[in-house]
């Protein structure tokens, strides 16, 4: 690991001066992800400003029917909050099983959010996009945990924050406080697909803090599913979060948002398409995954995930009906 | 067993006492002058624009089982490296260094963390335990997995044992499948699971007769 600046602020406006005041000054939270990526020199920053020390960042808070979640609550706390478990289900569900009981403790919303993707051509310091002489190592080579939708461009890693998934499907937005002020955006715009090796597949811009994220008053539904290969200290494969606005028993808008297909959280408005109007039954359900996953083009080494895909996105639509069949047998 | 007081030496001599005299011997032949200048100007400077920033070598302050403990670290400086290698608190184990093994646990605050991903620095001000603060008696946990048998080559067992008294610190009565979702985060690369559950399972009857 490099030698860096260390800052630890108390409040926003001083962690934003202090980011601000360097080259390449990044924030630290848990470090669960960061402190890794410094050790292997994948990021070398000059200062690091440690924001577990920024109190208002930190806290989960009712806001008009909704729910405010700090950037610096711990995942532990996410899982544990009443209101979470009762009304969006979705996200304790993703959050559950994300990494270890240590990582738990350690690890916080924003830092889940803001990680940077787990593909192994970028944590071995290959780039994003793994190119080496203008060839993709990703496509020939290892790609097993890749992505199998965007596949003709050449970002192929997956994008891998658990609680984004969730956090879209139920609309929540992202508070960003920079040198210029706040702004706020959907959770979805904190991603991009890079174009280039120099591009970064978050939008959050050098000096600016993510503060909190905010879900709206919830609409009918919602729950997520995952498949994984190891059932402790492990990403999912595949996670699908749907959120569906009822009426009656029959769906008037749905939101199906998949994990570990794309570089991007996976909007699958296929399978949007396939519920809207429907009730949410075996027969609608397996349409709507087999329509999320027409699309797909899998790498060399990544077809499994077209499968899992399915019935990923058929479970998740189920267990949000409150149908989880795979649970009697 | 007479609990062990890291602020106060051991008696005699330790074999780690004797493997840093002389590695520090051979550390002081090589040190050259542009060295010396060098680590002179990388002492702790506080710039002045702002809140403070801090960088080089700075004197921090751990409350390690109980114990005020002071060294000087770099702010790269990892807690895990910093109990080892500076406070001699050598119960935590340096395996993976990556955050995967578990090896490093150690508590905060009472929660279990992976020491190796956190900075030494930005734990001042925390209540922090290692093993070495652990009950040995009969209704400890280190004593329940001595019985069952609950570890081979040994690399992993201070983590699990760490694991293991902060899980059943917030959960005493626990199920096997809540013991083994408690230890989730430790690997052993021996695959003595079915002991370190046996174990777990033990430590919190044995500490229930105790109460």
């Amino acid at each position: 690991m490099q030698a860096f600046e260390y800052a630890g602020p108390s409040t926003i406006e001083e962690a934003v001066k202090s980011l601000t005041g360097s080259k390449s000054g990044v924030a630290l939270s848990g470090g669960t992800d960061l402190i890794s990526r410094m050790k292997d020199y994948v990021t070398s920053p000059d200062r690091v400003v440690y924001l577990k020390g920024v109190k208002p960042l930190a806290g989960i808070t009712e806001t008009k029917g909704g729910l405010s979640i700090g950037a610096g609550t711990r995942l532990v706390d996410v899982i544990a909050n009443k209101d979470i478990a009762k009304e969006f289900p979705a996200l304790q569900q993703a959050t559950l099983e994300v990494g270890t009981p240590q990582i738990r403790n350690m690890a916080t919303v924003g830092g889940n959010l803001l990680q940077r993707p787990r593909c192994w051509y970028y944590r071995s310091g290959l780039g994003l996009l793994g190119m080496k002489d203008g060839k993709s190592l990703v496509r020939t080579g290892d790609n097993r945990y890749h992505s199998i939708f965007m596949t003709d461009g050449d970002a192929l890693f997956t994008s891998p924050s658990s609680l984004a998934t969730p956090l879209i499907a139920l609309g929540a937005t992202a508070t960003l406080v920079g040198e210029k002020g706040e702004r706020t955006i959907p959770v979805e715009a904190l991603y991009q697909v890079p174009k280039t090796s120099d591009d970064r597949e978050l939008t959050i811009l050098p000096g600016e803090i993510l503060t909190k994220v905010t879900i709206p008053e919830p609409k009918g539904k919602n729950a997520s599913y995952e498949a994984r290969q190891k059932q402790a200290h492990d990403w999912p494969l595949v996670l699908c979060s749907v959120s569906l606005d009822m009426n009656g028993n029959e769906v008037n808008n749905g939101r199906v948002i998949i994990y570990g297909v794309a570089p991007i959280p996976w909007r699958s408005e296929a399978a949007e398409a396939a519920i809207k109007g429907k009730a949410i039954t075996m027969e609608t359900a397996a349409a709507a995954a087999d329509a999320a996953v027409k699309a797909a083009k899998p790498l060399s080494a990544n077809g499994y995930k077209v499968g899992l895909t399915k019935t990923v996105v058929k479970r998740a639509l189920l267990a949000a009906a409150g149908n989880r069949y795979w649970e009697e047998a | 067993m007479a609990e062990h007081d890291p602020t106060k030496p051991r008696p005699g001599t330790s074999r780690r006492d004797f493997l840093r005299g002389s590695g520090l011997a051979a550390a002081t032949a090589v040190l050259t002058a542009p060295a010396v200048a060098a680590l002179d100007e990388a002492k702790a400077a506080a710039v002045e624009d702002g809140p403070k920033v801090l960088s080089g070598e700075l004197p921090i302050t751990l409350q390690v089982n109980g114990h005020e403990m002071s060294c000087k670290v770099e702010p790269r400086s990892t807690l895990l490296d910093t109990l080892r290698h500076r406070l001699d608190v050598t119960g935590p184990k340096r395996v993976c260094d990556r955050g995967s093994c578990g090896a490093c646990t150690v508590i905060v605050d009472g929660d279990t963390v992976y020491s190796c991903t956190t900075l030494a620095v930005s734990c001042q001000g925390h209540e922090i335990r290692t093993l070495e603060s652990f009950d040995t008696g009969a209704t400890g946990v280190p004593h329940a997995f001595h019985q069952h048998d609950a570890l081979m080559c040994g690399y992993c067992t201070p983590g699990f044992v760490t694991a293991c008294k902060a899980m059943l610190e917030k959960n005493p009565n626990p199920t096997i499948e809540e013991a083994k979702r408690g230890l989730d985060g430790n690997i052993c690369r021996c695959g003595t699971y079915v002991g370190v559950l046996e174990a777990a399972m033990a430590a919190a009857k044995a500490m229930k007769k105790e109460a």
